[in-house]
């Protein structure tokens, strides 16, 4: 339903998008993730028509941006991350006049106006200025302005930045319930967790480049891939340390104390069994082993460490 | 007739109409939120009261409350004052009420979402143009009570009311066209509320000043004709000038006159022939068709890669 291929982006000298290869297919629910000006809002600028990429190409719904944008904008709603609201028109009103700018009857609109303030629990603001609600409000109300006509394709930039935990649950159950609608939802956030709940397939970009996408199961079991062993002991933790400094599984020593050892670890769980036996047999006085799954959060900030800052000729920045 | 409407053509244009007008939500939309405040209400009867009593002392203090002796050279006055202080009006609050349209949008960061919609830009500029000017359009035709009290004394007849009308729409549509362009080019609103009013400044007082220098010039080289044609140019840009011309050629200039200021403009009229079709051809062309250019600069600005893609279409159906 949403695809890229090559996607580039540059401004000036900095290549906001570089490659970005991305597959969304219909009825997924897609994270996009990054840290601010990794490219996210970039991306979705171009997908909703309001920015033009540099090279590559962008299809939503089959169509492509840049010689069909009419046909991509009747395809989506989109929310940008900060948007704004006219004063003087009542909620009722604001939502009529969306309606309306998509070709949706006066009949259509108002069924769909009670059905979506209803779905984002805002059926007794209807009456009420836009410019008074509150931002969650807004925010939800912004959710409903993009299904007014009904597209099949959401595009969310942040929907619940800026909001109180409150409101952000709010958020999150209403994009649950656009899965259940059936629709295909683009949803940037820099709350991980929300997303992983949220989402059927994350995407991770960094420096404007996709560096890991795949469902949330496959993520969450290639970041258990290098898993964090903690040691609990009675003494010798800092010999303990630089033997396992030697084992090639272990690809980092986090802490060495006295009693206390972490450390990353990335073989199989048969080497990392054989790795205690011999720990054991060694005479270390070791008390327990745990393993620290790693979250959605470490690999965040794992790849987005790793992948470095380019500039437009390809130099890093 | 019944035909004409009934026809393809008629079809057309009657759905071409309703489409940029009545049938267009964007312009629902802006009027509503324009027109419903209790500013705008306010505005007008503040408006309407002021230029009221502005007639009602100036009428007062030429016939000190006996009307028969109102002559209708005075009327002529009386419209001709009328008009300026309309004008003056245009000239201030037009650059106000536009140089924030697109600009405001932006800052308000509703224009995001408005662009990810159908509506074309062309239809967003038109509509913003047409919303700017619908308010002072109001302002100008709520006065006509006012100025038909100029025929009850005579001197003054409705075409040439309606003629001095055309022209401040004109002025009016012109000078909304230069404030949304700035608003579109510039993305702050007071930048472009800053340029918008430079601009009007240039078109009113600029070229009065450059005409008047060249007039000084010219004067110094009588054999270079060169020098008063440029200023006449001048002149007859300036809808100070134009409005003065407007009326000089339906006689309104009379021994009435008696301010040096409003006297050297007709008479500078009359020095240029301000009144010939040349002078017109020049003022229409450029308040219509240069409104026109720099609201499709406008529509260009607005979604860069339209005319992008308007070009890939263009070379893909040249090609088959």
């Amino acid at each position: 339903m949403i695809r890229t291929e090559n996607l580039c982006k540059r401004y000036n000298r900095v290549e906001a998008v570089r490659d970005l290869n991305l597959d969304v297919r219909a009825g997924t629910v897609f994270g996009f993730v990054g840290e601010n000006g990794a490219g996210k809002t970039t991306t979705m600028s171009i997908l909703s028509t309001l920015a033009q990429p540099t090279s590559g190409r962008a299809y939503v719904g089959g169509a492509e941006v840049t010689t069909d944008p009419a046909q991509v904008r009747r395809q989506i709603g989109y929310m940008p991350d900060v948007f704004g609201v006219y004063d003087g028109l009542s909620v009722t009103e604001y939502l009529h006049f969306y309606g309306t700018v998509y070709g949706v009857s006066s009949p259509v609109i108002a069924r769909r106006t009670a059905e979506l303030l209803a779905m984002v629990r805002l059926g007794d603001k209807a009456d009420a200025y836009v410019s008074a609600l509150s931002r969650g409000m807004q925010q939800r109300l912004g959710v409903a302005r993009c299904l007014m006509h009904d597209p099949p394709v959401l595009i969310l930039d942040e929907p619940a930045s800026g909001l109180d935990p409150r409101s952000r649950i709010e958020m999150r159950e209403i994009i649950k319930g656009l899965r259940e609608r059936g629709k295909t939802v683009l949803i940037s956030s820099h709350i991980l967790p929300e997303l992983a709940d949220m989402c059927d397939e994350i995407g991770i970009i960094a420096h404007g480049q996709l560096v890991a996408c795949a469902a949330v199961e496959v993520v969450a079991a290639r970041v258990n891939g290098q898993r964090q062993l903690s040691f609990e002991l009675l003494a010798r933790g800092r010999e303990l340390g630089q033997v396992l400094r030697r084992d090639p599984g272990v690809s980092d020593v986090i802490t060495a104390e006295e009693t206390a050892v972490d450390v990353l670890y990335g073989a199989s769980e048969e080497d990392q069994v054989r790795l205690l036996r011999d720990l054991l047999g060694a005479g270390y006085p070791i008390k327990a082993v745990h393993e620290v799954g790693a979250s959605l959060e470490d690999l965040f900030l794992r790849l987005t460490e790793e992948t470095p800052a380019r500039q437009s000729d390809g130099r890093p920045a | 007739m019944g035909a004409a409407r009934g026809g393809p053509l008629g079809r057309w244009m009657g759905h071409w109409i309703g489409h940029w007008t009545f049938r267009n939500p964007l312009l629902r939309k802006e009027l509503r939120q324009r027109m419903r405040s209790g500013r705008t209400v306010l505005g007008l009867s503040l408006y309407l009261v002021i230029i009221g009593a502005v007639a009602f002392i100036f009428m007062y203090l030429n016939v000190q409350g006996q009307t028969l002796l109102l002559q209708p050279t005075r009327t002529a006055e009386l419209f001709t004052f009328l008009s300026y202080l309309q004008l003056a009006l245009i000239s201030f609050v037009t650059p106000g009420v536009a140089a924030g349209v697109i600009s405001g949008e932006r800052e308000r960061q509703t224009l995001p979402v408005l662009l990810t919609t159908p509506l074309a830009p062309a239809s967003v500029i038109f509509t913003k143009w047409v919303t700017s000017i619908s308010f002072l359009s109001l302002l100008i035709i709520m006065t006509l009570p006012l100025y038909s009290i100029v025929f009850l004394f005579g001197g003054v007849a409705p075409s040439q009311v309606l003629a001095v009308f055309l022209l401040q729409f004109m002025t009016l549509g012109a000078i909304a066209g230069v404030s949304i362009f700035w608003s579109t080019y510039v993305q702050r609103t007071g930048w472009s509320t800053v340029l918008s009013y430079a601009t009007v400044a240039l078109l009113f007082i600029g070229a009065a000043v450059t005409g008047y220098l060249l007039d000084g010039v010219a004067a110094r080289n009588p054999d270079e004709g060169a020098w008063a044609w440029i200023g006449g140019i001048c002149y007859a840009i300036n809808p100070i000038y134009m409005q003065a011309a407007l009326e000089a050629s339906r006689g309104f200039f009379t021994p009435a006159f008696h301010n040096s200021l409003v006297e050297s403009i007709f008479q500078t009229v009359q020095t240029h022939n301000l009144t010939g079709p040349g002078s017109w051809t020049l003022f229409v062309s450029l308040y219509i068709g240069g409104s026109v250019i720099l609201l499709i600069l406008c529509t260009w600005r607005l979604r860069p890669g339209s005319i992008a893609t308007a070009r890939r279409r263009l070379l893909r159906w040249m090609a088959r």
